[in-house]
């Protein structure tokens, strides 16, 4: 099977795997709160699966925690759907839950050498407060109806998917994350039945894995912070439909400010890790 | 005149047989060489998109070699791999190497071998079993080494040469990126290596 087929399949066989989920939990309403979050973390331990094989538990190698990560923040994606007399579980219970799950992958840094105690410390504390802030803030998207959210979600995993192969020189992260874009692109074609929603916890749960991967690209592959900060920043862009003054706005410039901001500073920052990947010398390596 | 030379040869030939007999001796003991990384080459090769062969090496790495000329069994090795030194002749492959896809070098900087058995297999030949830890997997490794030669360098520091070749799987180490097409299992690798004389 040829590599583009074999990738193909696999994003494929996630898509289907979330959607099944996410319209099983639109089918039977009460249940979604479970079922889509169920959808994503299934979906993305699938496509780890397909495309990196088995992991360990614990992991021996850090970078396969970003597949226990799936399973291990699903408690938080269900907690984000909980009702609003009790949302200060859900953002209390996402505080304390990344600090849990950025600690053991990155504390093997600090182990090897390549970081000094002080400074992965102060990593793991950025890693998990700024996922905390992403999901917790972006959350509510998954109330809202229409092909926006999912779209600037697939959106996402494109444009990091990019930095990642560019920037990062990672592959496989690279492939992880545009394929967690490929899920989210299900939800596109979903969200054209009527009254479907995301619901928070996929939001929150997709949002903490392209955290997990991005943080795992600058720790233990070549992406800079800088690009990190950026991806971070865009990761913002889907919940400018939830700003005051948006929300005012018609339907069609609530979807269309925050694409254009994705695609047109993302899709600039893919260029600009291109031409650096380019420049570093004249003998091409294309993988 | 005839009888003095003869006692005079006599004893030469004793003193010389004392002195080479005591020279055996000290060859008999194992004798500890350090890894000399200038003129020691770890090279490596694995097939690409199932065509061509695709080589490269390793620029840094230390250890020590046991010699036991009576008794191979006591002899050993141990060695040390720099993994950020992995050198293809590309600047951008090597980064792809060192990062989690391959080396994941940030988190397993070292790849170390030390045998745990030694067998001779003829005058020239040793069969070296140990362990080969790469990307924090340790797995058993079976070479067959031959002894390439001995001398002395421009220093005058007794040295000596072996080389082994030696198939692994990468995918037994957890280096499973591109095992659909791109990247064959199977990893050839070269150790020449010559030793100094401790």
């Amino acid at each position: 099977m040829s590599v583009v087929l074999s990738s193909a399949l696999t994003a494929g066989l996630a898509a289907l795997a979330a959607g099944v989920l996410w319209l099983l939990g639109w089918w039977l309403r009460r249940a979604h709160l479970w079922l889509a979050p169920l959808g994503v973390s299934l979906a993305f331990v699938l496509l780890y699966w397909r495309i990196q094989g088995r992991p360990d538990f614990p992991p021996i190698d850090a970078t396969q925690w970003v597949f226990w990560h799936a399973l291990f923040a699903l408690p938080l994606g269900w907690l984000a759907g909980i009702g609003a007399a009790y949302r200060w579980v859900w953002v209390w219970g996402a505080l304390l839950g990344t600090l849990w799950l950025f600690a053991p992958p990155f504390y093997n840094l600090m182990q090897s050498g390549f970081w000094s105690n002080a400074a992965g410390v102060a990593y793991i504390l950025s890693f998990a407060l700024g996922a905390w802030l992403l999901m917790t803030l972006s959350a509510p998207l998954g109330d809202e109806r229409g092909t926006g959210t999912p779209f600037l979600m697939a959106t996402l995993g494109g444009v990091g998917a990019g930095l990642l192969f560019y920037g990062a020189k990672s592959a496989s992260l690279a492939q992880l994350t545009g394929t967690l874009g490929a899920v989210g692109s299900v939800g596109v074609v979903l969200s054209l039945l009527r009254g479907f929603t995301l619901g928070r916890g996929a939001v929150a749960l997709i949002l903490f894995l392209y955290m997990s991967l991005w943080t795992t690209a600058l720790g233990f592959a070549n992406l800079t912070v800088g690009q990190l900060a950026l991806l971070y920043l865009l990761a913002f862009t889907p919940a400018l439909q939830l700003l005051p003054a948006l929300k005012r706005q018609s339907p069609q410039v609530r979807f269309a400010l925050p694409l254009a901001v994705l695609v047109i500073v993302g899709g600039a920052a893919v260029g600009l890790a291109y031409n650096a990947y380019m420049a570093q010398g004249s003998d091409h390596y294309s993988y | 005149m005839h009888k003095q030379f003869r006692t005079r040869l006599m004893a030469q030939i004793a003193i010389l047989a004392t002195l080479v007999g005591s020279l055996q001796s000290v060859q008999a003991q194992p004798v500890t060489y350090r890894i000399d990384p200038v003129h020691s080459f770890i090279i490596f090769r694995v097939k690409h998109l199932n065509t061509g062969f695709a080589y490269g090496r390793f620029n840094t790495f230390s250890g020590t070699i046991v010699v036991d000329e009576r008794n191979p069994a006591n002899s050993s090795i141990e060695l040390e791999i720099d993994a950020n030194s992995v050198d293809t002749g590309n600047s951008q492959r090597d980064d792809h190497l060192r990062n989690p896809d391959f080396f994941n070098a940030r988190q397993f900087p070292k790849i170390t071998f030390k045998s745990t058995r030694v067998r001779k297999i003829n005058d020239t030949t040793v069969e070296v079993q140990g362990n080969l830890t790469m990307r924090g997997v340790t797995r058993p490794v079976t070479a067959r080494v031959t002894f390439t030669g001995k001398g002395r360098n421009q220093r005058g520091q007794e040295i000596i040469g072996f080389e082994t070749t030696f198939t692994i799987r990468r995918s037994q180490f957890n280096v499973n990126y591109g095992l659909n097409g791109g990247l064959a299992d199977e990893v050839r690798v070269t150790f020449a290596v010559e030793g100094i004389r401790q």
